[in-house]
Formats: structure tokens, sequence, C-alpha cells
């Protein structure tokens, strides 16, 4: 059996509506928050889950984390069902939500580390080695004195993911970890992140919208929309379907206008020169350059893939999302 | 052994993060040691005023008013993790973060906060019962300490019993419930008097839903000599356990309300 098995997995929640005129008593609406999920992950995969807010990606990563309990399904990681096991079940996995705290807010955070130490009743000499390699990794070693509030962003998510993995957790659920990031600080997250996937082996699933974030990470990418699992596989390959148009900025010398192009391309004045769009597929590449280049002399061109954002969004578009 | 250890390292980091804010802390303190210090004055001038309710002398008043301090104070300023807004700690999502932990949800509530200013509110409770004890002139016996130190051990029980009531109903709403404070604070301000002095209904109310008449009456009467209803020794010692019972029956509820918490989005 794989390491993580979803089969099934069904959740909804009844939403209560504001009270209206003339009814006594609130409408009830039932919001169908998972339906029938299921997936496998085995043990050291990094995958990344995506899929617009609201498709119930927070649920899925709550149920597997033990705080939620399912409707109906059936859901095992490492042989265990994480609501029927809690506390056994948490010891091994570390979660890290980008938006809120796990450590307190106003002591020094190598203080809330100890705590962690004691809450998760690590052995003194594991912690003190795993602590020292965590601050080496994550370069925390001259924050450790410092009160998290007084820590920047980025800080403040290199200490929350060392919290969270002082119990060296053999898996670890990640809920949008890069937002608001710096290039800098999101660039070193994601190797740290890679390191810990590769050297320790552990387990990684990805929650995000940042989808650079999956590009560099993710072997794998599961795509959630309205409770239903949508895609699983190769990120290339979910993008190929959707990956059909390229984009070329060309400038003349001179103000050479631009040569008659089919209609199937999108031309767009991009300061002294032009955008176009073509899909290779209608025109090939070879065609439009010859095209381009019977019209005069070209000081630049530039090409450029799709913007992986746009991918995505095209493909939320086209299921409707 | 272990859950205590961890309690009390919580508290010290808590109270470390407090003293982040000296003054801040020193002011509230000081504000709350003159919120308590005039209720207390009130309660002076009414027992000078009429020296004695009932059967019951300015002493005892006093005595019982401080015990009734002391007790629910002691719980706000140790059980504040309970007693503090748990809803808040629901549509915060910090319930999600204790869940992720491998102890248990009661412990870690335990652990989430502590209120050290409640020592000025303390410090006034202390007060009242040196004060009235002087007064009732009462001669103390290793069995009378003993009454005393049970009833505000198992009072502390019981209140944070009642406290659990709201936090089971913010647990299934999401949304804190007022309607319990009546039992809690009100429970506090109405047994700083002897149970008897009140009509029926309201002697219901403190034996048997939120019995503070059993945890903190009948003991204080038996210190003070003046046995309750004339009911024997012995009950004094046994009627404050109503309230490991009535925490009890919460904690079990509690446990049940977590298995429907449904959290909330992030």
């Amino acid at each position: 059996m794989s390491y993580i098995s979803v089969r099934d997995l069904s959740k909804s929640f009844t939403v209560r509506k504001k009270r209206e005129k003339g009814h006594l008593l609130r409408e009830k609406t039932q919001i169908q928050a998972l339906q029938n999920i299921s997936f496998d992950i085995e043990q050291g995969e990094l995958v990344g889950y995506i899929g617009p807010n609201g498709a119930g990606k927070s649920t899925t990563v709550k149920i597997l984390s033990g705080i939620l309990t399912p409707d109906s399904g059936s859901a095992a990681v490492g042989g265990m069902i994480p609501w029927k096991e809690r506390k056994k079940h948490v010891k091994r996995i570390g979660v890290v939500f980008g938006q809120r705290s796990q450590l307190w807010w106003d002591v020094p955070i190598i203080d809330s580390y100890s705590l962690l130490r004691d809450i998760y009743r690590i052995p003194e000499s594991d912690y003190q080695k795993r602590l020292s390699e965590l601050t080496d990794a994550l370069d925390l070693g001259h924050l450790l004195r410092t009160p998290l509030r007084l820590l920047s962003l980025g800080q403040r998510m290199r200490a929350e993911l060392c919290g969270s993995l002082l119990h060296s957790p053999e898996l670890l659920f990640l809920d949008e970890p890069t937002i608001g990031l710096d290039a800098v600080s999101k660039l070193a997250l994601r190797d740290f992140l890679k390191e810990e996937n590769e050297k320790k082996g552990t387990t990684i699933l990805l929650t995000t919208h940042d989808m650079e974030d999956i590009a560099a990470l993710c072997q794998r990418v599961m795509v959630l929309g309205h409770g239903k699992k949508l895609f699983d596989g190769a990120l290339p390959q979910l993008l190929s379907r959707y990956d059909t148009l390229r984009t070329v900025h060309v400038r003349y010398d001179g103000g050479i206008n631009l040569p008659a192009l089919p209609d199937t391309c999108l031309i767009e004045q991009d300061g002294d020169g032009h955008k176009i769009t073509y899909a290779p597929e209608k025109l090939p590449t070879t065609q439009l350059l010859s095209l381009l280049q019977s019209a005069g002399n070209i000081r630049e061109l530039t090409a450029q893939p799709q913007n992986i954002d746009h991918l995505i969004a095209a493909m939320y578009k086209e299921m409707d999302l | 052994m272990d859950t205590v250890k961890l309690y009390f390292r919580s508290m010290k980091m808590l109270l470390r993060s407090q003293m982040q804010y000296p003054l801040s802390f020193i002011l509230q303190t000081i504000s709350q040691i003159v919120m308590t210090g005039g209720e207390l004055m009130a309660v002076l001038l009414l027992i000078d005023r009429f020296d004695a309710l009932n059967h019951w002398s300015a002493g005892d008043l006093l005595f019982i008013y401080g015990m009734m301090d002391i007790t629910f104070y002691l719980t706000e300023c140790f059980g504040r993790g309970v007693t503090g807004n748990f809803a808040a700690l629901i549509q915060s999502g910090g319930l999600d973060t204790l869940m992720l932990r491998p102890r248990g949800i009661f412990t870690q509530t335990l652990c989430r906060a502590i209120d050290p200013r409640r020592i000025g509110c303390i410090s006034v409770g202390v007060a009242a019962v040196i004060m009235g004890a002087n007064l009732a002139s009462i001669e103390w016996t290793f069995l009378k300490w003993a009454a005393f130190f049970e009833s505000i051990l198992l009072g502390m029980l019981l209140i944070l019993g009642l406290f659990l009531i709201e936090v089971i109903f913010s647990i299934y709403s999401v949304k804190s419930i007022e309607v319990v404070n009546a039992l809690t604070y009100g429970g506090r301000s109405a047994c700083q008097y002897p149970i008897d002095v009140y009509p029926r209904v309201l002697r219901l109310l403190f034996m048997v839903v939120a019995p503070f008449a059993l945890t903190l009456h009948v003991p204080a009467a038996y210190i003070l000599g003046k046995p309750l209803y004339g009911w024997p020794d012995f009950t004094a010692f046994l009627c404050p356990l109503a309230g490991a019972v009535l925490f009890f029956i919460m904690y079990l509820c509690f446990q049940k309300a977590l298995r429907f918490y449904r959290s909330t989005g992030s």
C-alpha cells in the first residue's frame, strides 16, 4: 500500500445564510468541499497541490493532518487513520500554514523551539543536533534570540519552517509557504525544501498559488477544482495541453511597418516594436520568421514562452472553475 | 507528570512574554486592585451599616467574600486558557494549531495563557479573608485548613467546568455565547454572599446547576463554626466534590465536542 492512500474522500460543510425577510428560519446550504477524491502518494514524493481559492485544498490538508473528520471515504497515512489516532499521527507530520503562526509571538524564537521540544518530547541530544542543522540550513543562527514579532515576513517563514521540522517529521504539509516573500527568500526557501526532500526523504505536499514554486519543486501536480480532482500527473504534461501559443517581440531598424501576417496572429504595439502572439501549429515558426525578415532589417527579436500563470488561468477557465 | 511539567514550562514562558511589556503589566495590575478593592469597600460599607445578615456576622460575610474572590481569580489567573476568549482562538484558527500537536487539546488550552495581573485581585481576596477570619475570630485547626484549601481547589475546578460550557458552545457555533456568563461571573457575584440569604430559585441554581454553595458555602460555614442548615461536619469535605464532578462531566463533553469541530478557512 502507498504511504498516503486516499479513497473516495468526501466532506461537506453546512453554511447558514443570513435570514431573509419573511422567513422564520435561516436557510442552510450544503457546500461540497470535497467530492470523492482519491489519490496515492509514495514516500519521498514532492507533490504540488493546486486549484483556485475554495477548491478544497486546505480541507484535504486538514483531513490528512487529523484536524477534520471526513463525511465518507477513507484515508491512511503510513497505515494510520489521521483523525482516529490524532496524537500518534501528528507526531510524524509537520504542517506550515503560510498565514498562521504556530510559534509564540512575544518570546525569542529559541524559547518557542524549546517548548516545542517539550510538546513533542524530543530527546535533548536529537533536539540539539536537529536545531543546529536547521538553523544552519535556514540561516537562523543570529535570529534565535529575537522575538517572533520583530522578524520580517521572510525571516518569520524560515522560523516557522524550522519549528515544524524540529521533530523530524516524515511528512510535511506546506500551505502557501512562499506567500508574500521576496525573490531571494523564495529561492532560498525552495532550495531548502528540495534538499529536505532529497536528503531526508521527507514526503512533501505543497499547496500554492505560485506556479513557479510548482515548476521548480514538484515532479507531480494534482489539480483540484470544486472539490473534485481534475488532473494528476507531471506538470509539463498538464501544461502541454494549454501551452499552444508563443510570443515574439520584434523591432526593426527605422520605423518599418510589420508585413501582412495571417489572421491567426495577434499583433500588439509594444513601445517602438511589436508583440506577436501566434500558434506554431497553424503558422510554423520558420514561416513567421521568413515573413518578418522579408519586411526589412530586424534589429531585435526575442521569443518568450507563455507565462505559466496564464496557462493555469486558461486551464481553470476551460475546466469552468 | 510530563503534562504538569509542560504546563509549568508554558507558564514560565508566557510570564516572560508578558514581562516584555512591564509598564502595561504594572498599570493593569494596579487597575485591577483598584477595581476589586472598590468592590470590597462596597461590601465593607454594607456590613458596617447592617452589622449582620440573618445569622451571618460581618466577619463571616467578609470571610466568605474573600474565599470566593481567591477561588475565582486564581482560576482566571492559571486557567486563563479556558476562561479567556476561546471563540477568538477558534476564529483565528489557533485551535487547528493545537490539534496539530501530539498533546491533549485540554492540556494545550490550559497551557495557552496565564493572567498574572490577577495577582492584584487575589491579594484583595486574601486581605478580605484575613480581616474576616479575625473579625469572626476563627479558631484554626488542621481540619479547618484542609477544608479551606479543598474548597478553593475544587471551587477552581467548578469554575473551570462552568467556563468549559462556553468553550463547548463556541466549538459548535464558532461564536461566543454570553449567556453562560450568567453562571460564571453571575455565580461569583451572587455567591460572595451565603446561599441561605437567597430565595428558593437561586438556592436551587447554586446548589444543583452551578454548585458554588457546595464547593464554597458548606466548607466556609464549617470553618466559621456555623454549619449550613446544621449539616454534619463531614459534609464540609464531601460537598465540594461536586465541583470535581461538574468539571469532569464538562471535560467529557469538551472531548466529545471536539469531534464536531469544523475549523475555519485559511
